[in-house]
């Protein structure tokens, strides 16, 4: 069984240094947040630009290569509603450490970047949705559905498709939790790699629970089988229980040191 | 629809580590001998046991094959190099134990010393049966051959910190990690001498072996575990070659030092050694060992045709 995989997602606009910093093309802050999550432990980075509708195609190829040159042994995720910028990182991102992920296609307007993903070689994100959140589970596994048909049409291999059943916020909408955790769940048992933000879980609730709440939500989803997450690699209690749940799951050999690896 | 075969793809690789000047071990990306799956890396390798001291226990026809050579550990090398040539020889301190001679490092770096000049084969230092000691033992005999590649037998928990220290980090050559049938050990094990500096492709592993039918199969299930976490799950900290000091188990078992008068049933002695020296050595290659130590010339033959059989 592989490891499981974690997407630090802390180069992200929304963070008012890093929108800076992406409008400004200045290296530093990026490469210092890039640091620090690899640091941590995190074997993917998310690179989230924005919908930059004015100047996507220059910006994404741009932070690509800088993080490739700074972070030759650290795959990226292409984060960007922007297809022509997606396109545009990928022809000059560099696979030697590992496919690239577009974050993300979805059952909607975004199906078309599961063609990208196949035509770039790159793995991608599917969003079990299609406009806002999915009512249920039934629409969720719809979803998925659709999104495997289109990607098996379009050449992709199933495997290179992480399923992200869209985690949900924990304050306001407390009772689809454990539907969330059973679509992780049957998505699995369909031989599919899942995925998901685990900051979505924790959204709105105070600082100081908030690295709780995402660690237990993820072990929680880990028996259900999730494979990979979008993370925060800081939240160092969340690395520790994700490495716990390896070693109890039998994906990592136990050994008294587990936790300094 | 034609068959077609199905292939077992891992992700992880055994590190390939090199003893003496070229002879590599390790590489591999499959199960051992799993040649229809992928790369078996390197062929592995047979070792041949020579002592510091007379062999008076060995059996009788090697005994008297060496002759005069089996007080000398030099000439008995470089016999043993031009008549067998086994891909490489290992060197027990015998001699360092209380109630064989209670040599001193400094007596057992000279030992080897002259062992390491008088043949071309790479060679592997095992110490007497006291760990304290060996990391005294090590010290010196390592910083007698530094940078030769030459692997010492072994680290274990309570001496690593010396060992790893010595023959690691301050005269490069090669720790031997030896754990006691315990996989979760094996790997801390690993780890801790990594976290001391010491380099994995510096390293080898001997996660605990035994004779047949002394526990045998926890000592397989053991080697198993360990080589398919090292592959499936690519654990880093699993992926060093393994080395066994096979020899040093089967010779020692009932079934190899009984005499004929003893066990008339069972027949003759030597024969009887031989014979679980190579199913011990068997059992443990294909378990996923990449070199083991053997004593008998006999043995080492069987063990070569076998290896060329499968790869």
């Amino acid at each position: 069984m592989a490891r499981f995989l974690t997407i630090g997602e802390r180069i992200h606009v929304i963070s008012p240094v890093i929108r800076k910093a992406l409008q400004e093309r200045d290296p530093e802050p990026i490469i210092a947040r890039a640091r620090e999550q690899i640091e941590a432990g995190a074997h993917y980075l998310d690179v989230n630009i924005g919908p930059a509708e004015k100047d996507g195609e220059e910006l994404m190829p741009w932070v690509v290569k800088l993080l490739q040159s700074e972070f030759p042994n650290t795959p990226l995720c292409l984060d960007t509603a922007n297809t022509k910028a997606i396109e545009a990182g990928l022809k000059v991102y560099d696979p030697k450490p590992g496919k690239a992920i577009i974050n993300s296609a979805d059952a909607g307007s975004r199906i078309g970047m599961l063609e990208v993903a196949a035509e770039y070689g790159a793995m991608v994100i599917g969003l079990c949705a299609k406009e806002g959140i999915p009512r249920d589970n039934e629409e969720r596994i719809a979803y998925c559905t659709e999104i495997l048909d289109k990607a098996i049409a379009v050449g992709l291999n199933p495997e290179d498709i992480l399923f992200d059943p869209l985690f949900v916020v924990v304050k306001g909408m407390q009772e689809k939790q454990q539907e969330v955790l059973d679509a992780v769940r049957q998505i699995s048992e369909m031989g599919l790699k899942t995925t998901g933000g685990l900051s979505n879980v924790s959204n709105g609730c105070p600082k100081e629970i908030r690295g709780l709440i995402e660690a237990v939500f993820c072990s929680m989803a880990i028996q259900c089988g999730l494979s990979s997450a979008i993370i925060n690699p800081l939240n160092k209690l969340l690395m520790d229980v994700i490495k716990t749940a390896e070693v109890i799951k039998g994906w990592n050999l136990y050994c008294d040191s587990y936790l300094d690896l | 629809m034609a068959y077609k075969k199905p292939v077992q793809k891992f992700t992880g690789k055994i590190r390939e580590v090199t003893l003496g000047e070229n002879l590599k071990l390790g590489g591999e990306s499959v199960l051992p001998f799993y040649s229809f799956d992928g790369d078996t890396g390197h062929k592995p390798a047979l070792g041949m046991e020579i002592w510091d001291v007379y062999p008076e226990s060995w059996p009788a026809t090697i005994v008297n094959e060496l002759g005069d050579k089996a007080r000398k550990p030099a000439e008995w090398a470089k016999y043993v190099e031009e008549k067998y040539s086994p891909d490489f020889i290992c060197l027990r301190l015998v001699g360092a134990n209380q109630d064989a001679g209670d040599k001193s490092p400094e007596e057992c770096a000279l030992v080897a010393k002259e062992v390491a000049e008088a043949v071309n084969l790479p060679l592997v230092i095992a110490g007497c049966d006291s760990n304290e000691k060996n990391g005294k033992i090590f010290t010196k005999v390592a910083e007698a051959l530094p940078e030769k590649n030459i692997a010492f037998l072994s680290a274990v928990e309570g001496n690593y910190k010396e060992v790893g220290a010595a023959v690691g980090l301050a005269y490069g050559n090669i720790v031997v990690a030896e754990s006691s049938v315990d996989l979760n050990l094996a790997k801390q094990l690993n780890i801790l001498l990594m976290q001391l500096g010491v380099k994995p492709e510096k390293m080898l592993m001997n996660p605990g072996c035994s004779a047949v039918g002394y526990g045998f199969e926890y000592v397989v299930t053991t080697l198993d575990r360990i080589r398919l976490a090292a592959l499936d799950q690519n654990d880093t900290t699993l992926q060093m070659p393994i080395i066994m000091p096979v020899s040093f188990e089967t010779w020692k078992v009932k079934e190899s030092v009984a005499t004929e008068d003893d066990v008339p049933e069972w027949g003759n002695q030597e024969e009887r050694g031989i014979a679980v020296e190579i199913s011990t050595a068997v059992g443990v290659l294909v378990a996923g060992a990449n070199a083991v130590i053997l004593r008998h010339p006999r043995s080492l033959q069987v063990l070569r045709e076998f290896i060329n059989c499968l790869i």
